[in-house]
């Protein structure tokens, strides 16, 4: 059993767990990735409190619209009710805790259980149970059985949920990250919306492998998705994952912003369609267009299991014009070693039908389960995951979180965006900032 | 053979012969070969499934493909595994395609025949004992050529929503 000690929590074999994450040294040991006493408390420590994603509005435009999800391991409902607004619901029956919704989309007017009948109202309110008056002899207080309901907030039409009612707002926990959100959420007016349903698909790898990834790891680019160098598909630069900025946010957030060094041209606003660029100029500030111009890339994670990803680097036809694509995906925890992938293709719903759909063939062909690039990824993920699971590893190996630990952040004047801003995305200052929240909140916060 | 063939027993053989010699190109990494039985105008398709209330609800929402392909973007999805560097293919992956229940329809041209089989497609991947599985129903059409038959279209109904696979380049 974990205990709670002055030195903050120690796992069952005496280890405090604060010295797994020594960031300050730029050290992290390898069982935090795969230790299942470790997995456990994150589903408490991590899951039960923070702002999780679950979905975008553009999912369940209707009243009686939902889609259901996870947060952590729990199911949940995610529900527009008539008066249009969003519940998140345990999909747990209050009466023995049967699902109460069977499928991962559609629309309803009420949740029925299918084991004994309990009526629920899209807000989670237990409408009746069967013969309650005989069944209960006259005593049923309705009220009492209403579904479990997270708090629910919204942010550029993406849905986020806790379970933590001390739990800071939503706009206070993104912080800064909000300013980066819009870079992508909010461009132009009208917004972006999800297409279809997304891609979801299970690997055996942590799940932290893909947030650890999406917040700052630039230098894997030249490595892992080599093929694309080979091809002529990314320029063959060691270079190429170099040229941009490295923002570490606070509260576990990071995002970068990689463009191109000045001899290589780039199409403005990430090669964003021509028909555009009006709306951007309008619905940014003067300096988010302007860092968005010369930008190329954007890829982040809003901790702990969102992450984003903006670009337009990649072709996967010939003869077709570089389009970016935005994905925005989470890592659902299953175990220590299993995760769901749930990953969304947006689009800005202004755009034109031709760029609409290159852009969807672009992600297609690159991210999701049959992406080049995410298998790339993936099968690495699934290879660090299983190469950490011995004894040895888990007692002895760490993992070298140094790079960039002596560099200092830009001024201002050089990065007009909020955050800690390092010049050059070879620098793991965002997944130390990613992992100083995890201690955080595993270690040394009361929770 | 005649664009105008009736159905015949000669047809069926040659259509599931098509289909055994193309699932062995496809376990035996011979994908050049594989895609030259490909029409130049080719598409293959997945789209995504998803679970819905209903019998007859296909779980089909339109918008979203895990494949959306052609000729040319399937070219450059195995001019990737001649790099060396797919990380997923290589060490490559052992697979097997098993194909039946295989019915053969006159299609709306009559140089085109269509065709609904079901496959089931195994991988072993590394030294791990686990293997993949998908399983899908395939609606190809098929076209009559002077070559012989070419794939003119595959649409993949994949019968996972989530599936549990590291990663896919082709199926
Ligand atoms: S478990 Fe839902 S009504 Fe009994
Ligand atoms: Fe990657």
């Amino acid at each position: 059993m974990a205990a709670r000690t002055r030195s903050g929590l120690r796992l069952s074999d005496g280890t405090p767990l604060k010295e797994l994450v020594r960031v300050e040294e730029g050290r992290i040991a390898a069982r935090v990735f795969t230790d299942p006493e470790i997995y456990q408390l994150e589903l408490e420590r991590i899951f039960l409190r923070c702002w999780l994603a679950v979905a975008h509005e553009s999912e369940i435009p209707h009243p009686g619209d939902y889609v259901t999800r996870r947060m952590g391991e729990d199911p949940v409902i995610v529900v527009r009710d008539r008066a249009g607004q969003i519940h998140v619901l345990l999909n747990s029956c209050t009466h023995r805790g049967a699902e109460i919704c069977r499928a991962s989309r559609g629309n309803t007017r009420e949740f029925v259980c299918p084991y004994h009948g309990y009526r629920f109202h899209l807000d989670g309110e237990l409408a009746s149970a069967p013969a309650h008056e005989w069944a209960y002899d006259q005593r049923f207080d309705r009220k009492a059985f209403t579904l479990h309901r997270a708090r629910v907030g919204t942010y550029g039409g993406l849905i986020f949920a806790t379970w933590d009612a001390s739990a800071p707002p939503l706009e206070e926990y993104l912080g800064d990250m909000r300013w980066y959100l819009d870079l992508l959420l909010r461009r132009t007016a009208g917004g972006v919306e999800v297409v279809g349903a997304p891609h979801r698909w299970i690997i055996e790898a942590n799940w932290k492998t893909g947030a650890d990834n999406f917040i700052g790891d630039g230098l894997h680019t030249f490595m892992t998705h080599r093929y694309a160098i080979e091809l002529g598909v990314l320029p063959n630069d060691p270079l190429i994952g170099w040229f941009g900025w490295h923002i570490s946010i606070g509260r576990g957030h990071g995002v970068a912003m990689v463009g191109a060094p000045e001899r290589i041209p780039l199409p403005p606003y990430l090669g964003l369609p021509q028909e555009l660029w009006p709306l951007l100029e309008r619905a940014l500030t003067d300096v988010q267009r302007r860092v968005l111009e010369r930008t190329a890339t954007i890829h982040g994670t809003v901790f702990p299991n969102l992450s984003l990803l903006n670009t337009t680097t990649i072709t996967t036809e010939e003869g077709v014009p570089r389009v970016p694509f935005l994905t925005l995906r989470v890592w659902i925890p299953l175990g220590p070693h299993r995760m769901e992938i749930l990953s969304w293709f947006l689009v800005e719903k202004e755009g034109p039908e031709w760029y609409k759909e290159a852009s969807r063939k672009n992600y297609e062909r690159t991210f999701g389960l049959t992406g080049t690039f995410e298998e790339d990824d993936a099968d690495i993920w699934v290879s660090l995951t299983r190469a950490n699971r011995g004894a040895f590893a888990r007692k002895y190996h760490v993992f070298n979180y140094e790079m960039g630990l002596h560099r200092q952040p830009r001024p201002k004047a050089e990065w007009p965006g909020p955050g800690d801003a390092y010049w050059g995305d070879y620098c793991e200052a965002n997944q130390r900032t990613f992992w100083a929240q995890w201690r955080h909140l595993m270690a040394e916060d009361g929770g | 053979m005649s664009v105008s063939a009736t159905l015949s027993d000669e047809i069926y053989l040659q259509v599931v012969t098509f289909l055994y010699r193309e699932a062995y190109l496809l376990d035996h990494w011979k994908l050049e070969e594989w895609l030259s039985l490909l029409t130049e105008d080719a598409c293959y398709l997945m789209p995504v499934r998803i679970t819905e209330e209903g019998i007859g609800s296909g779980g089909f929402l339109p918008g979203l493909y895990h494949f959306e392909e052609n000729k040319s973007s399937l070219t450059l999805r195995i001019k990737r595994l001649q790099t060396q560097f797919a990380w997923g293919e290589n060490p490559p992956p052992r697979t097997r395609r098993f194909i039946g229940g295989v019915l053969v329809h006159r299609g709306d041209r009559d140089h085109e025949l269509e065709v609904t089989s079901s496959l089931l497609f195994l991988r072993s991947r590394g030294d791990s004992p686990d293997l993949g599985i998908l399983s899908a129903e395939r609606q190809d059409i098929l076209r009559l050529t002077p070559e012989g038959l070419r794939l003119a279209r595959r649409l993949i109904l994949l019968d996972h929503t989530v599936p549990s696979l590291e990663s896919l380049f082709i199926l």
